[in-house]
């Protein structure tokens, strides 16, 4: 159980960062963005810095709030609500999570904190079936050559940060996004954003850590993302269900509001029970994450809430439409952006049945180890 | 008299566990059925000994007075040994029940026989046209000189042919303008001759359920609890802490601990379709366990747990049958064989697990019952 104290905090937390997005326009907001074919709101990312979201897992001696993972689930619980473009997420989790392990007194840390930078992360690398797990891309002579693919917020940044393989081992740069022999490619997303494709041939990069402490804090901001990013999609499910439970209780069909109906409740409920246990699931992992340093843990810890949360994402957006019959097919109801960010967010960092098996894997591997 | 609650957590649960440990017969370790008292009498007369009958009953009734935070330790202690409930409807049913609405005789007289199980109690509510719709319910009970005479007939009722007593909704008035109204909660012996008990085989082919016959049985009219005909809600008020007991984990998480070692002797995990399969179920345990913790939380703080507590018991016993069948897939060819299945060193009975599992979404308010509550007082859907 957590401490009262931290209960309150995180409460009051959640009450700023949804007053903060709902003033912003709520989902109306995500949608005027998508229909401009804009990605993301370079205003809105500085006013969430100003608000501190971005620094909330980030330790306090290293200008952040200090309140853990927890804290970030709740903001990311809170963006998934409002399906905000902005790459928060990605920020605290990959971003934020990369430079506060490796290079804490890299001015960008600050920047990104108070969201005055942007900075996408580039990782990982595309392979014949998916993504591959040995990287090629090459930093020599402060140059990179070859390629990163599925880097979120690639469209909007200012820098990337990416991880390469030197002849020492992995190392961490930094290239600015208009520098020489980079090509960014967009690949256009379900819900209007892109992920980016990068090819590097000879691109300028300033080295920012290098050796065995990149893999490490690597794995462990993946780690932190993937966890984030299944508190987004309980956010996203929960306002989903709402929407469709507003709705059932409106809609009349046959004199009768179409939520009288016991199919169509009991489907409700099992949606709604299907969100209670993600979101119970999520937030307890979280809280466990800030708890341990074992990387193994907290990447299996980090792989539980995911499957949880794209199980229930997909079932509750899903079901969503069916209850909302045609209206739920047309782009000009909101349930669609709810379904359509799913998709997205479901396939970014591994889906349900990737993450069971990392699950059960990482499970295996401790009670041979015992 | 030890005050547990001033205990700390880990410490109580310590003491728990040692006693369990050190005085739980190891044959009745994890029974795959439900006994007769005398096959347990043993361990409840160490149980009744150590004053450990009836940890929710307040201190001055003979119980250990746990608070809500010392009970959930002492039933998951309980759960994880291995423990099995006993003859508990009379501890966990009839006498909260007589210490909330009882006079201070029926206390005086019925509690420390509950304690000493002297009377064995077993619970008479549904009857062939009261099931899900349970105040649709027809016995009789009139009013004769001092007495009740009792007529009409119970059913599925749980270990009837190994109790002396039954307690019992039954209709009092039946001219009363709701069928809600009109019943009265009645204690009633069955030791006498307007009393028949006929045990029925269940799917197991074990003899866990009756029926009870009442032609003119009678039941002195003391032994009518609270006031006549406010039976239904006296029944109903008692809900809120079973509603946690019966969503609690421990079911399900034994199944899985049977399943994994079964699995693994059989060499099921060989299969990636298996290992998923075994995923899946293994993380909806664990999740549910987080939702548990939710509430029991609540629990802890004092705060009366809603009516969204029915999800607990809607997801962990769909997910206990999902465990079951499991365990019938990984036996293969063996599927549909009786009796233990004996794997290396372990030994599962896959069909008692499975047959196990089948009821559980049937009684306390079957699954479908319980998506009705959700939605209309949770989720607030319109009739
Ligand atoms: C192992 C076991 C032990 C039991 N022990 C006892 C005991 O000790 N004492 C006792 O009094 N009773 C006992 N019961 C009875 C139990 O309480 C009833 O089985 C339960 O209330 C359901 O009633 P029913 O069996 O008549 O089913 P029904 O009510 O006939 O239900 C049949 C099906 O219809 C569904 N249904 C019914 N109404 C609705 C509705 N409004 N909406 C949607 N679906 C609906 C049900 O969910 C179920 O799937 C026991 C039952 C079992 C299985």
């Amino acid at each position: 159980m957590q401490s009262s104290e931290q209960e309150e905090d995180l409460r009051l937390l959640r009450e700023s960062a949804r007053t903060l997005f709902d003033r912003a326009g709520g989902s109306g907001r995500s949608r005027k963005l998508r229909d401009a074919g804009g990605e993301f709101d370079p205003d809105m990312v500085r006013e969430l810095g100003e608000a501190g979201v971005f620094g909330v897992a980030v330790p306090e001696e290293q200008g952040g709030l200090g309140m853990g993972l927890a804290a970030g689930g709740v903001i990311a619980e809170e963006v998934g609500r409002v399906i905000a473009p902005e790459p928060v997420v990605a920020t605290i989790g990959l971003g934020l999570g990369l430079l506060r392990r490796l290079c804490p007194e890299h001015p960008k840390l600050e920047q990104l904190i108070g969201g005055e930078a942007s900075l996408a992360v580039a990782w990982q690398e595309r392979g014949p079936g998916g993504a591959s797990a040995d990287a090629t891309c090459r930093y020599a002579d402060g140059k990179l050559t070859g390629g990163k693919a599925w880097v979120v917020g690639a469209g909007g940044t200012q820098d990337f940060l990416v991880v390469a393989e030197a002849d020492g081992g992995p190392v961490l740069v930094l290239a600015e996004a208009s520098a020489d022999g980079l090509v960014t490619t967009r690949r256009a997303q379900a819900d209007g954003s892109s992920l980016g494709e990068l090819s590097f041939s000879g691109t300028p990069a300033a080295e920012l850590a290098c050796g065995a402490a990149v893999q490490g804090a690597l794995s462990e901001a993946v780690a932190d993302a993937t966890a984030l990013a299944a508190a987004e999609l309980v956010g996203l499910s929960q306002r989903a269900f709402e929407i469709t439970l507003d709705y059932i209780k409106t809609r009349e069909q046959f004199n009768k509001p179409i939520g009288s109906f016991q199919v169509i409740q009991h489907r409700a409920v099992d949606l709604n029970v299907m969100c209670e246990v993600a979101q119970a699931a999520v937030r307890e992992v979280l809280m466990r994450m800030d708890g341990e340093t074992d990387a193994s843990i907290r990447a299996r810890l980090a792989s539980r809430a995911k499957a949880r949360a794209v199980t229930a994402a997909r079932k509750v957006t899903r079901d969503a439409i069916q209850l909302h019959g045609a209206v739920g097919y047309t782009d000009e109801f909101d349930i669609g952006l709810y379904l359509n960010r799913a998709l997205v967010l479901s396939a970014w960092l591994g889906d349900d049945a990737y993450h069971r098996r990392i699950w059960f894997d990482a499970r295996e591997e401790e009670g041979a180890a015992q | 008299m030890t005050d547990w609650n001033a205990m700390s957590d880990a410490e109580f649960r310590k003491e728990v566990r040692g006693f369990l440990e050190a005085e739980y017969p190891e044959e009745l370790r994890h029974l795959p059925h439900r006994p007769k008292f005398a096959e347990i009498e043993h361990w409840h007369r160490k149980l009744h000994t150590k004053g450990w009958v009836a940890p929710a009953w307040p201190a001055e009734y003979g119980g250990m007075g746990l608070n809500a935070a010392k009970l959930l330790i002492f039933y998951e202690e309980q759960q994880r040994w291995g423990v099995n409930r006993g003859r508990d409807m009379g501890v966990q049913m009839v006498g909260p029940l007589i210490i909330k609405f009882g006079t201070q005789k029926q206390k005086n007289y019925w509690l420390p026989r509950i304690l000493s199980c002297e009377d064995i109690w077993c619970q008479g509510y549904s009857e062939p046209g009261a099931g899900s719709d349970l105040a649709n319910l027809r016995t009789r009970a009139e009013i004769d000189g001092d007495d009740f005479v009792i007529n009409g007939q119970k059913i599925w009722t749980t270990m009837a042919h190994d109790a002396t007593h039954i307690f019992m909704l039954v209709r009092t008035d039946p001219d009363a303008p709701k069928k809600q109204q009109g019943i009265s909660f009645v204690l009633a012996s069955m030791d006498q001759p307007g009393v028949e008990v006929r045990t029925i085989t269940t799917l197991s082919g074990e003899t866990e359920f009756c029926e009870v016959f009442f032609d003119n049985a009678r039941t002195p009219r003391e032994n009518l609890v609270g006031e006549l005909n406010k039976g239904w809600t006296m029944a109903k008020a008692l809900l809120s802490f079973e509603r946690i007991f019966i969503g609690s984990p421990s079911l399900a998480q034994n199944a899985l601990g049977q399943l994994e070692s079964f699995a693994r002797g059989r060499g099921a995990f060989d299969d990636p379709v298996f290992r998923d399969r075994f995923a899946q179920a293994a993380l909806d345990v664990e999740d549910h366990a987080a939702l548990y913790s939710r509430f029991a939380d609540q629990l802890k703080r004092g705060e009366t747990l809603g009516a969204d507590v029915s999800m607990l018991k809607i997801w962990v016993t769909e997910c206990f049958q999902r465990i079951t069948e499991l365990m019938i897939e990984a036996a293969g060819p063996d599927g549909g064989t009786v009796g233990p299945l004996q794997v290396g060193n372990v030994s599962v009975d896959v069909l008692a697990s499975f047959y196990k599992a089948r009821p559980t979404t049937i009684y306390g308010g079957s699954n479908e019952i319980q998506r009705n509550i959700l939605s209309k007082a949770v989720l607030g859907l319109p009739d």
